[in-house]
């Protein structure tokens, strides 16, 4: 049996369908639940907003216009939802890293060939590094980079989900890549020894 | 040769250019050793990058969105008619009612200023307390009783004068007060002898 599409589920969902909806949870809830975790690191804080952009496509089913991907509009309210969720959080302080903030000696000490035999620790030091790069960028920068990285969304969907042009989608993912470029350097002069 | 600017060689490696453009890049990359290590470097880059895996949601999360939509529904039916919907007509029925009210006071304000004989009535109202009985009277004579419009505001006989009785006193008092009283239509009586009017 073929895969319904987004849009014929939404169209259902909209019609007063619940099954449908339930189908959208099951398909999107992986991808959701990591796209927040991403964005905004607490795995608690990122499945609640998860929660909250389903509950804001039920609650908007009736007005549902299918004009855009569905996709598009999922990734607009939960990019919206990330980013207010991180700007709500600018005054926390953020989590104690084991060395510079900006991940400099810190990334130094892991290049440094240290005798470890626990291989699993050392690809959570990797993630640990990675997440620390990412989260560095300036919100708009690192939704662009989840969702064109992580999620695969196509750049003229980011920027219909970030409300700029597609030139403006282009010049971010640049200046976000240029700057994981250089913070994680050790990792990638490491992956060619 | 003239190498390709980073941000060219980037948007390749990650697929935003047009076909054409993206076909003179892989052209170009054919013969350009420094530009084909910026792309390698960058696929590196996306490698790295893979690395950071996703994180799962719980073993609870389909059930706390179901729970959240059925508390929706739940809220949704409770509000019904006695939800948003009934403050919002109540609100638009005030608003009417307001709007004729003052629609239908205005027509009553322009009726009432453009008849002549409540003209009129309304002018001694413009006139002030320091004006004489007299020019209140020309005005309007209904506004001052004969007895005022006839009769000049004393200054009081010479009852005052040194030497007088106690009793007389007395009677002079009573005749400022009723010259103090004099203008007001109101009053129709003398005060009492001894009787104080308030300022």
């Amino acid at each position: 049996m073929a895969m319904e599409s987004d849009l014929d589920l939404m169209l259902r969902v909209r019609a007063g369908d619940a099954a449908s909806f339930e189908t959208l949870l099951r398909r999107y809830r992986l991808p959701l639940v990591s796209f927040f975790h991403r964005m905004v690191r607490d795995q608690a804080l990122a499945e609640d907003l998860a929660q909250e952009a389903f509950l804001r496509i039920y609650k908007a089913r009736e007005r549902y216009q299918p004009e855009a991907r569905f996709t598009t509009w999922l990734y607009r309210i939960a990019t919206n939802l990330a980013l207010n969720a991180i700007r709500d959080r600018k005054d926390e302080v953020p989590e104690p890293a084991s060395g510079d903030p900006d991940g400099g000696p810190a990334l130094e000490r892991f290049v440094d060939p240290k005798p470890t035999a626990e291989q699993k620790l050392l690809e959570g030091d990797r993630q640990r590094l990675i997440r620390q790069a990412v989260e560095s960028l300036p919100g708009n920068q690192r939704a662009a980079v989840i969702l064109h990285k992580y999620q695969e969304v196509d750049y003229r969907q980011i920027a219909q989900i970030l409300s700029v042009s597609e030139s403006a989608v282009k010049s971010l993912l640049f200046r976000a890549y240029e700057t994981l470029r250089l913070r994680l350097e050790p990792l990638l002069r490491e992956g060619q020894i | 040769m003239n190498c390709l600017d980073r941000e060219r060689l980037f948007s390749y490696a990650h697929g935003l250019l047009g076909e054409p453009e993206a076909a003179q890049v892989h052209a170009h990359l054919g013969e350009c050793s420094q530009c084909r290590e910026v792309v390698e470097h960058y696929e590196r880059l996306d490698a790295v990058l893979e690395e950071w895996k996703p994180a799962e949601p719980s073993a609870w999360f389909d059930a706390r969105v179901r729970q959240a939509v059925e508390a929706q529904e739940a809220r949704r039916a409770a509000r019904g008619f006695w939800g948003l919907g009934w403050v919002r007509g109540l609100a638009l029925a005030s608003l009417g009612v307001l709007v004729i009210a003052g629609v239908a006071w205005l027509t009553h304000r322009h009726r009432s200023v453009s008849t002549p004989s409540t003209l009129a009535t309304q002018q001694p109202r413009q006139t002030t307390a320091t004006q004489a009985p007299a020019e209140v009277a020309k005005l309007n004579p209904r506004a001052v009783t004969p007895r005022q419009a006839e009769k000049p505001r004393k200054p009081a006989p010479e009852l005052q004068s040194a030497g007088v009785s106690p009793s007389e006193d007395e009677d002079a008092r009573a005749l400022d007060d009723y010259d103090l009283v004099a203008d007001f239509d109101v009053l129709s009586e003398l005060p009492k002898k001894g009787a104080r009017v308030a300022d």
